[in-house]
């Protein structure tokens, strides 16, 4: 192992089992496969989730010697275990039915496998040009092209283009898939902020601060100081 | 265009603002020692952002002291020590200052920013010579804005590209040899750049029409020409989605950063901060706790 599998979790040396599942079940959701489909730096969040499978494992296995004694934590190592499984299972099962619907296109029609080729392998312009070429625009059409838009960074255009391939072809899961997708990214990240807001301190509390600090920039504007360390 | 970067203030701890105000003076620094006092001036949120996140980047640890400043000669300050990548940041904010200015003199004749340009135009030269590929990749993103201005393009996106591609050139900074890193911090850029630019274009609706200039937003969404206030109504909720999925993605290339020191501070930008000034400038105040930034 080349890192410190500690500092991969973004724990201390020695933290118990219970804090090692924290802290990888918290990582384990930010590095999702979920969370970077159609970003750019998908391959890297890939990676950095290997690396965390990794740490996990080892210390799972090795920091476990110290703890044996005490008893009790066989057990939340089996459950961790069992967590694990099931988030590799998953991925498994994505990874297989994504191999499943690019062979289902191969068969359709062959500029789409080549587009989804192009855009799995960041080749944004190759897939550009494939699509101007293509002359009856599908749902399929619609939806690649958004996920060219999307990997592009130009999301207005991305959200709007795969909302037209979902209002097309309002069965096709993968479409549906999508659209939820961009949305879930959208209140998760606004989600992380309000639960910051909130976790750190109550309403009150910022009141009682912001006026605090209110009275002490008030008092300085005067001369004098309320709270001599701000 | 800029200073729309800032931290959640009464989120953060005190010394989190102490040192992050060391970095800004530590810039500002920077700037007076390569350039002298007059582009000290030009100095804003942004580019103290962009110093911290690439030195936070790097595991030396931060060394500083207290110091009086011309600036601010009452009190004595805590002030970050330049290193190459303050350095990196002078010159970078020489470059789009002296841009900026430019466009400003020729766009509206603005004889304020024309006077900015001359004053800043023997350190801009200074910065160019060191960055010439960089420069030149800006006037190809800066050319192609003015084009898209000129035609009235009517895509948020399009318009939005060449700004983004700018920041994204900023962030990829030479010094960081990862290449990997690199190309995460690229991503990064380019999303914030979306960002600063259609909340700028968002903020600016009504003196944009009310001047006759061009706006993107203003042309995708093609305003009747009735009542300026309901149309920015009416879109808060298109805005609102652009805005929050350019800072998404921002955050995700973030996450994906080995950050060794300032990990509050930066925390406090990418996951509070970005989010509060857009709730602040999409007229949501009550949304946010009902807490203002101060």
């Amino acid at each position: 192992m080349k890192k410190n599998p500690y500092k991969v979790l973004g724990i201390k040396a020695g933290a118990s089992y219970d804090e090692i599942k924290r802290a990888y079940r918290e990582l384990a959701k930010k590095y999702h496969p979920d969370r970077y489909r159609n970003n750019p730096l998908a391959d890297l969040a890939e990676e950095k989730m290997r690396e965390i499978n990794e740490a996990y494992e080892y210390l799972m296995k090795n920091a476990g010697a110290s703890y044996q004694y005490q008893g009790g934590y066989e057990q939340s190592y089996d459950n961790s275990g069992a967590y694990q499984g099931q988030y590799q299972s998953q991925q498994q099962s994505s990874y297989q039915s994504e191999y499943k619907t690019r062979y289902k296109y191969e068969e359709e029609a062959d500029w789409e496998s080549r587009v989804r080729t192009y855009i799995n392998s960041g080749n944004l312009n190759e897939a550009q040009r494939i699509l101007d070429r293509v002359t009856t625009r599908n749902a399929a059409w619609y939806y690649l092209q958004g996920l060219v838009f999307l990997r592009r960074g130009w999301f207005d255009r991305g959200f709007s283009n795969i909302q037209k391939a979902v209002n097309m072809d309002p069965s096709n899961f993968e479409y549906r898939n999508a659209l939820n997708n961009l949305n879930q990214q959208n209140t998760g990240y606004r989600q992380n902020y309000y639960y910051r807001n909130t976790y750190h301190s109550s309403p009150d509390m910022c009141n009682l601060c912001l006026n605090l600090w209110c009275a002490d920039t008030c008092c300085e504007c005067m001369g004098g100081d309320l709270i001599s360390c701000c | 265009m800029f200073g729309y970067v800032e931290p959640d203030k009464p989120e953060l701890k005190i010394w989190e603002f102490d040192v992050f105000r060391g970095y800004y003076c530590g810039l500002c620094r920077a700037i007076k020692k390569r350039y002298g006092q007059i582009p000290r001036l030009t100095l804003n949120y942004d580019m103290a952002f962009l110093y911290v996140l690439l030195d936070s980047l790097s595991p030396d640890p931060v060394t500083g002291k207290m110091q009086r400043c011309f600036v601010h000669p009452t009190k004595k300050r805590y002030i970050i020590a330049p290193n190459i990548y303050a350095e990196y940041t002078a010159d970078m904010n020489i470059i789009l200052m002296y841009y900026n200015l430019i466009d400003k003199w020729k766009d509206e004749k603005n004889f304020p920013a024309g006077t900015g340009a001359l004053v800043l135009k023997k350190a801009y030269k200074k910065s160019r010579k060191l960055y010439p590929e960089k420069c030149e990749a800006i006037e190809t993103h800066l050319k192609r804005l003015a084009e898209l201005e000129a035609n009235n393009c009517d895509s948020i996106d399009e318009a939005a590209e060449p700004f983004a591609l700018i920041m994204r050139e900023l962030f990829e900074c030479g010094h960081i040899k990862d290449e990997a890193e690199r190309k995460t911090l690229g991503w990064l850029g380019y999303n914030l750049g979306r960002w600063i630019y259609i909340i700028d274009a968002y903020d600016d609706i009504e003196k944009d029409y009310s001047r006759k200039a061009y706006n993107p937003l203003i042309s995708q969404y093609s305003f009747d020409g009735n009542d300026i206030k309901g149309f920015k109504e009416t879109i808060k909720e298109k805005a609102d989605f652009i805005l929050t999925y350019s800072l998404s993605e921002a955050e995700k290339a973030y996450s994906l950063l080995t950050i060794e020191k300032n990990k509050g501070i930066l925390d406090n930008i990418l996951y509070s901060g970005l989010i509060a000034r857009t709730d602040r400038v999409l007229g949501e105040r009550g949304r946010s706790n009902e807490k203002e930034s101060v």
